[in-house]
């Protein structure tokens, strides 16, 4: 490479400064919001610094919003990793290459939907009287009705298991790529010591892939943030406040239920602070 | 050992049947008539109906959503791929001691929740008078796209063998006709993957566009929803049709985004 040329100042320069002119001004924006008192209906404001972060922390909604947002985290990481890992071994085992190849396209399509028609997909699916999902339900107890979207102690984990739908497939078919990059040389040598299948994976080929499965943990922990989609088509964060995570929360607070849209910008200063310090030490230490 | 084959394939072929089949069914719908639709034990056998699709492509509020799309996707990938190509060739190329933190900075922008950036957004577009317009949009989108781009491209062009680079800089290329003529070419798959994510990504982009436009500048995916808010009186029919015309066009790229997966992890391999 020739060491004096003009290209990475020219290349590297203008689009830099464009990123952080898109990222810092809203993000110094929501914070000036969030210190003033800004409604949708009317056009003056002023300064009330930090009342409504004092009030976010004895908003009861507000704290439920805070619960639901980490249990829909746990939930969907945990359940995403989980489907991943086995339909990956899965496949790594019983799948020739062949039908390796169609089920690693057929497993990326969910993924490519938009959340919105996902998220219509299973409403449909989850409709207690028409739908295709709870149809073997109907089925198998003679007409009873089940309305998973309507029942406070499963919405959350409906509209998780579109989410899941949607990541633990994708992500099965990286983890079968990354079972395919190892060496065979570890399988050979704990098949000859007579391991069985399932001690083979957890003894050897997983502990092996440690490190790309923690940072594919790290990008599902970055994509569950976005949950807005799926649960405004699928509940609007209801039945009451059962789904309401605090993206939606932000939004009814800001635009559909009372336009207090300093409120709602404290509540979305407070995400940020959170997930950018979060995932900063989690990066940190994913790179460690 | 056998039987746990035989259950292994059972759960895998299971899972492949749940992949699609959801979807599936939707477009099912899509082709029926409302008798056929609401009935408690789902039918397979009916006479198939354009009907749906005909009122949906008919409709206004529709084409105009699939015009916003287009344009607001299209353009700030563009303005993605213009920007953040050549930057991501210069941090792959040309690393100095702050490339790792170019690397992070572009990443931690992911982090950001979309509601945080959506709020001021608004205000400041209401301010300056483009709220709800398609500029405000593009301009919003760009930060997806050229971070997006950027960082799926540093290992694309990472991975292009330097010797070819060399070679051509003996032959008296000059900086930017090797990024041009040699890097660009030969990375063009991986590039082409990247390029096709972001499309992708804020094609199905939702929050943002909600919250950024009120009646002109609304997306597909907002005018789909709209549909569905009209209460369960709009024909399902109808719905199951805007959900298939939505789901479309991220699926085209269903083979460039699977090689772009492949080749990703060949380069691992070698």
């Amino acid at each position: 490479m020739p060491r004096r040329s003009s290209l990475p100042v020219t290349f590297v320069v203008p689009t830099l400064v464009i990123l952080l002119t898109l990222s810092m001004v809203p993000t110094l924006y929501a914070i000036i919001i969030a210190l003033q008192n800004r409604e949708l209906s009317s056009t003056t404001y002023s300064w009330v610094w930090f009342s409504n972060f004092v009030d976010l922390f004895s908003d009861r909604r507000f704290l439920n919003a805070v619960w639901v947002s980490v249990k829909w985290e746990i939930v969907t990481v945990v359940a995403t990793m989980v489907v991943a890992v086995g339909l990956g071994v899965l496949m790594f085992e019983v799948a020739g290459p062949r039908l390796r190849n169609l089920y690693c396209l057929l497993f990326i399509i969910p993924v490519l939907l938009p959340r919105v028609s996902a998220a219509f997909v299973w409403k449909f699916a989850y409709h207690p009287l028409y739908g295709i999902a709870t149809y073997p339900y109907r089925l198998l107890t003679g007409g009873l009705i089940f309305d998973p979207l309507s029942k406070p102690s499963t919405a959350l984990f409906a509209v998780a298991s579109v989410d899941v739908w949607q990541w633990g497939l994708f992500f099965g078919v990286i983890v079968l790529k990354l079972l395919e990059t190892l060496p065979p040389q570890p399988i050979e040598a704990a098949r000859l010591d007579h391991a069985k299948r399932w001690q083979i994976h957890a003894y050897v080929t997983l502990p092996m892939l440690k490190a790309p499965l923690v940072s594919l943990m790290f990008v599902k922990m970055i994509e569950s943030l976005r949950s807005f989609d799926l649960i405004y088509v699928m509940t609007r964060g209801g039945p009451g406040v059962a789904t309401e995570t605090l993206d939606m929360y932000a939004f009814s607070q800001g635009f559909i239920e009372s336009g207090k849209v300093s409120y709602a910008s404290a509540m979305a200063v407070l995400m940020m602070i959170a997930t950018v310090i979060t995932f900063t030490m989690l990066w940190k230490r994913v790179q460690a | 050992m056998r039987a746990g084959r035989l259950i292994g394939r059972i759960v895998l072929a299971f899972a492949g049947f749940m992949a699609v089949f959801p979807l599936a069914w939707t477009a099912l719908n899509a082709l029926k008539n409302n008798v056929d639709i609401i009935t408690r034990v789902p039918r397979l056998v009916f006479t198939p109906t354009l009907a749906n699709i005909n009122y949906i492509i008919g409709r206004d509020s529709v084409l105009t959503g699939l015009y916003n799309s287009v344009v607001a996707c299209g353009s700030a990938v563009l303005i993605g791929v213009v920007l953040g190509l050549p930057a991501a060739y210069a941090v792959a190329r040309y690393p100095n001691r702050w490339a790792g933190d170019i690397q992070f900075f572009v990443l931690s922008l992911r982090f950001l929740p979309p509601v945080a950036v959506a709020i001021p957004l608004m205000v400041i577009w209401l301010q300056i008078g483009l709220y709800d317009t398609l500029p405000a949009l593009i301009v919003t989108y760009c930060l997806l796209t050229i971070s997006v781009i950027m960082w799926l491209a540093i290992p694309a062009f990472q991975a292009v063998p330097k010797e070819i680079e060399e070679a051509a800089f003996v032959d008296g290329y000059g900086a930017y006709s090797v990024f041009w003529r040699i890097a660009l070419p030969v990375a063009a798959r991986s590039l082409a993957g990247a390029v096709a994510f972001s499309f992708v990504l804020v094609w199905n982009e939702f929050l943002i566009a909600l919250m950024l436009s009120s009646s002109n500048a609304k997306t597909l995916p907002i005018v789909a929803s709209e549909l569905s808010q009209q209460g369960m009186n709009v024909p399902w029919g109808i719905l199951n049709a805007s959900v298939v015309l939505l789901s479309l066009p991220p699926l085209l790229f269903l083979g460039v985004l699977s090689g772009f997966l492949n080749s990703v992890f060949r380069q691992k391999k070698t």
